[in-house]
């Protein structure tokens, strides 16, 4: 009977434990290698027509969004790293529309 | 008793009215000191670069000054707007497109609306 | 019917014709109209002086610093520069001949046989190779020394870029004609936005200088770059670009890589017939 108690109860803990520890860290992970991906391609479109955005990447930049993704990854905060790489997806793509929207311009004189 | 009601309808209306202006005037006052805020730091709004504004030091005679905007922009949306992207307005605009880049926030851009509508 | 069609057709296609193949030097006499008739009351040499053309206030305070000039000191470093003997005994004239004076309005030019755009700054580090020395870094320093003294020297002569008849060299041109006409950076913004649109305005409280005359007085010598950490105020043209292209948070370019020697190659072009008066002095 206590054997079984302790049985239930170590089952119970278990079951718990998975309930409470989500796959999170792994699907985390695998959804901040995919936006990486993204992110890369779209920097490395932008950059290809000069269209780069200063806060991407450049070594100078006090935001640096990109590589500051990678470092909160490495460090394990994957939130982070995911709200970062959006906003550096997000200017690469701009950038390239801006490029795009730009291809003509010239003397308005 | 008709003109009495009619009396204290008025009265009630007015009161009511009072109420509300007085109302809608706290809650935006603190709205408008943060647009404010928002609009004159030069790393968010910076409206100084190009704009005089009341209240603003160093200001640029690139554009416009923002004054009389109730007038300019009856409807807020619009005023809003042209913050969000002046490039729909004017696509050679020198000036930056608040929303559309990013630039603020649309919180951010709600409050420097208020505050460049109180103007 | 067909020949209104055609008629419209080819007077579509002569409009747009037009407009992508001005010549370099129609360019030139459009830009230098829109100047003189902005600022009528300026002289052709004087927009050389940047803002302190356009702004009666600023430029007392400037003429009183050009009495003194910072920079001389260092056009003496740059003339040290060009007279000590690299370890092979050759020197700085080895590659640019003996006459100082007559390098700095030969850049810069385009190359036919590497095709492309060749900057003083690029034969500097070029020479400094070749004879087994260490270039100089590209944005400050002594490379900004040495070309103070070879624009020093050069002080009165004219600005006479010459863009060779050679589709290559037309196409690094408009490169650069581009670049200075396109929006960019999150703030969206182009040269031309600030140094021609806006010219004489105020930025916060900067004055904005016109691009005719952007390029005489370079490189120049800015109380900014004489802070801490920043240099000792002398700074290169392609610093300059860098620069103004962060300040619209656009990622700048290096330092003579294509994008900014095309740049340079429309920017001084537009500036033809205005005399060199370099190092300039700067807030
Ligand atoms: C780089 C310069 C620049 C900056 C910075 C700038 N503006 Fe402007 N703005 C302009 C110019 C120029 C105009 C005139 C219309 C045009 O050319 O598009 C304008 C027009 C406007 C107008 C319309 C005025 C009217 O009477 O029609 C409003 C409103 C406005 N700006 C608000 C702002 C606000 C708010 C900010 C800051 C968040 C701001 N601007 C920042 C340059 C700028
Ligand atoms: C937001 C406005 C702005 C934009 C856009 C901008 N600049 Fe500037 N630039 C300035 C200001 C402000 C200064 C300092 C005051 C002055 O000389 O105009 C300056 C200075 C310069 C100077 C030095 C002028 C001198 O007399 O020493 C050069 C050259 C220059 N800019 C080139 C460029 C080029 C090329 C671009 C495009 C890549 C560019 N600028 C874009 C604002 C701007």
């Amino acid at each position: 009977m206590k054997k079984l108690i302790t049985a239930l109860g170590l089952a119970l803990l278990i079951a718990g434990c998975n309930a409470t520890t989500p796959e999170k860290p792994a699907s985390m992970k695998a959804q901040y290698e995919a936006a990486l991906a993204e992110t890369q391609a779209a920097v490395d479109k932008a950059a290809s027509v000069g269209g780069e955005w200063r806060d991407i990447r450049w070594k100078k930049s006090k935001k640096k969004y990109l590589p500051s993704a990678i470092k909160a990854a490495e460090a394990g905060d994957y939130a982070k790293a995911l709200k970062l790489l959006e906003i550096a997806k997000f200017q690469a793509e701009a950038g390239y529309k801006q490029a795009m929207a730009q291809k003509n311009a010239g003397p308005r004189f | 008793m008709t003109k009495l009601t009619q009396r204290l309808g008025g009265t009630t209306t007015v009161l009511a009215l009072c109420a509300g202006l007085v109302f809608s005037a706290q809650v935006s006052a603190d709205n408008i000191a943060e647009g404010k805020k928002i609009a004159f730091d030069r790393k968010k709004g910076n409206c100084l670069a190009c704009h005089h504004i009341e209240g603003g030091t160093l200001a640029g005679t690139i554009a416009p000054p923002l004054v009389a905007m109730k007038q300019r922009f009856p409807d807020k949306a619009k005023l809003r707007a042209q913050i969000w992207d002046a490039t729909v307005a004017n696509p050679n605009t020198i000036m930056p497109p608040m929303g559309r880049h990013k630039i603020l926030t649309e919180k951010e851009i709600d409050l420097v609306t208020d505050f460049i509508y109180s103007l | 019917m067909k020949k209104t069609l055609t008629l419209l057709l080819s007077a579509g296609l002569v409009a747009t014709a037009t407009q992508a193949f001005s010549s370099p030097k129609e360019d030139l006499e459009k830009f230098r109209t829109y100047f003189e008739q902005r600022f009528p009351g300026v002289q052709l040499n004087d927009f050389g002086n940047g803002p302190y053309a356009l702004d009666a206030s600023k430029r007392l305070q400037w003429e009183s610093m050009e009495e003194f000039p910072p920079y001389e000191e260092y056009v003496d470093k740059g003339r040290e520069i060009w007279e000590t003997p690299f370890k092979n005994g050759k020197s700085f004239a080895s590659c640019f001949g003996k006459d100082p004076s007559k390098v700095r309005v030969k850049y810069p030019h385009w190359d036919s046989k590497t095709q492309q755009v060749v900057t003083l700054e690029g034969d500097i580090n070029k020479c400094l190779k070749e004879n087994g020395e260490k270039p100089f870094g590209w944005k400050k320093g002594k490379i900004a020394h040495l070309g103070a003294y070879l624009g020093y020297e050069a002080r009165g002569q004219k600005t006479n870029v010459v863009i060779p008849n050679d589709p290559k060299a037309l196409e690094a041109y408009e490169e650069g004609k581009h670049f200075f006409y396109a929006k960019r950076g999150q703030l969206n913004m182009a040269c031309a936005d600030c140094h021609v649109y806006y010219s004489g305005q105020r930025i916060r409280g900067n004055t904005l200088s016109a691009a005719l005359g952007h390029t005489t007085h370079f490189p120049v010598f800015r109380a900014k770059w004489a802070k801490k950490g920043k240099g000792d105020g002398l700074g290169t043209l392609h610093r300059r670009y860098g620069g103004c292209n962060k300040q619209v948070r656009a990622r700048p370019f290096k330092a003579q890589g294509k994008e900014y020697r095309n740049l340079e190659f429309f920017h001084t072009y537009m500036s033809n017939g205005l005399e060199i008066n370099a190092p300039g002095y700067r807030e």
